[in-house]
């Protein structure tokens, strides 16, 4: 009974340690991560969704809290007016967890431009294939104000064979962004407007 | 074994992944580069070191019965603070070795340097010990990535080597180059060391 205890009380102080020491590095690294991700993920994806160079549009950033979520918005402006919004949402029910990926959309038109994977840990050769532009450009010219489904519960959009879980997590982070549109319109407006007021460049 | 010995094993005598033959996984996977050999090589030189430190400082803790499950934490935590690393000061090659760093937990290597060298030797030497072995791994995928990406591409470490007339032989940087590439060194190490009478018994 003793040998027991010891067992279970080194485990769990080797345990302990570990948890310690990962969530000091994760904390301290964050940051880094995240300016690397806009650098060689966010700006390139944004860039291909607005045809513009990464720079301009990774500035253009707000953040959006919800009850669930926090969303970060990216806004493009042409002639001084509001034409295009990227937003970051989580994909959920992916086979291997949340797909981030980034939603753009034509204001204007309230249409969507498309859709680009920030990250995902979905199964090489079968899930990852969300990353495609084949898969992917099914989005575009979507109207961005009614969800999107999979073909099969009536939809538009072909599901990738194979990876029906990764294919509806893309379907609900579009949802999701879809919805934040709906609710929170107003408010994604005011804080941009507030942005550029408040001295953020053209 | 004396220190000078223990930092030299490495690098012929244990030379992994040819002597060892262990850690083979990642030398067939990530060696279609170079580059991406020496990183992947530095990544469990990295894990290993400290691995080997930690695991021989508590040696004298750890119960014989979950020394396993301990050595795994151990590597584990190791392996995702370098994959976090990699993300904040290299992204770019972190994207290209994706799942293989988290792989890294379940490199043979390091729970074969941590079972026979670590459990039953001083931090010093563990450290050596695991310095040695990376280093020699290191070498050995940078070699692999080399070739292969030589042939393969024409390129080394991303560079143009042989010029615009050159066709490279794709082969080389598909897995089935892996095997062959890998194949015919040990094959060529095992006749150099035939040649001049070493002795090697697998252990």
């Amino acid at each position: 009974m003793r040998e027991i205890g010891r067992l279970i009380l080194v485990l769990g102080l080797i345990g302990v340690g570990s948890a310690t020491s990962l969530a000091w590095v994760r904390a301290t690294l964050a940051e880094r991560i995240e300016q690397q991700e806009d650098l060689y993920v966010r700006g390139p994806a944004l860039s291909r969704l607005f045809s513009r160079p990464a720079d301009e549009l990774l500035a253009n950033k707000v953040k959006i809290s919800t009850d669930s979520a926090e969303y970060p918005v990216f806004y493009l402006q042409e002639g001084g007016e509001l034409s295009g919004l990227a937003v970051q949402a989580a994909g959920q029910g992916g086979y291997g967890g949340d797909i981030v990926m980034m939603v753009g959309i034509d204001v204007q038109e309230d249409e969507l431009v498309g859709v680009e994977v920030v990250s995902h840990s979905e199964t090489p050769g079968v899930g990852a294939k969300v990353e495609k532009a084949d898969f992917r450009s099914q989005w575009e010219d979507l109207t961005a104000t009614e969800h999107v489904q999979l073909r099969s519960a009536g939809g538009s959009i072909d599901a990738i064979s194979g990876a029906t879980f990764s294919s509806q997590a893309m379907v609900n982070g579009t949802n999701q962004v879809v919805d934040l549109l709906r609710d929170h319109r107003d408010e994604i407006l005011a804080r941009i407007d507030e942005r550029i007021g408040a001295g953020g460049e053209s | 074994m004396t220190l000078k010995q223990t930092l030299l094993h490495g690098f012929w005598r244990d030379l992994p992944p040819f002597r060892l033959v262990l850690g083979l996984c990642p030398a067939l996977a990530v060696t279609a580069a170079a580059n991406n050999g020496l990183g992947m090589g530095l990544a469990v030189t990295f894990v290993l070191v400290f691995s080997n430190l930690i695991i021989s400082l508590l040696r004298k803790v750890i119960p014989e019965d979950v020394r396993i499950a301990s050595y795994i934490v151990v590597i584990a935590t190791l392996v995702v603070i370098v994959e976090l690393a990699m993300k904040a000061f290299f992204f770019p090659l972190s994207q290209q070795l994706g799942i293989y760093i988290p792989l890294i937990v379940v490199n043979c290597v390091i729970l074969g340097r941590a079972e026979a060298f670590a459990s039953r030797n001083t931090p010093v030497l563990s450290m050596a010990d695991g310095l040695s072995v990376g280093l020699g791994f290191t070498m050995s995928l940078t070699l692999v990535g080399s070739i292969r990406e030589l042939l393969g591409a024409g390129t080394w470490f991303g560079l143009t080597v042989f010029g615009e007339s050159f066709e490279p032989f794709e082969f080389m940087v598909q897995a089935p180059g892996a095997f062959l590439c890998l194949g015919v060194l040990l094959g060529l190490m095992n006749a150099w060391s035939r040649k001049r009478g070493e002795i090697f018994v697998q252990t």
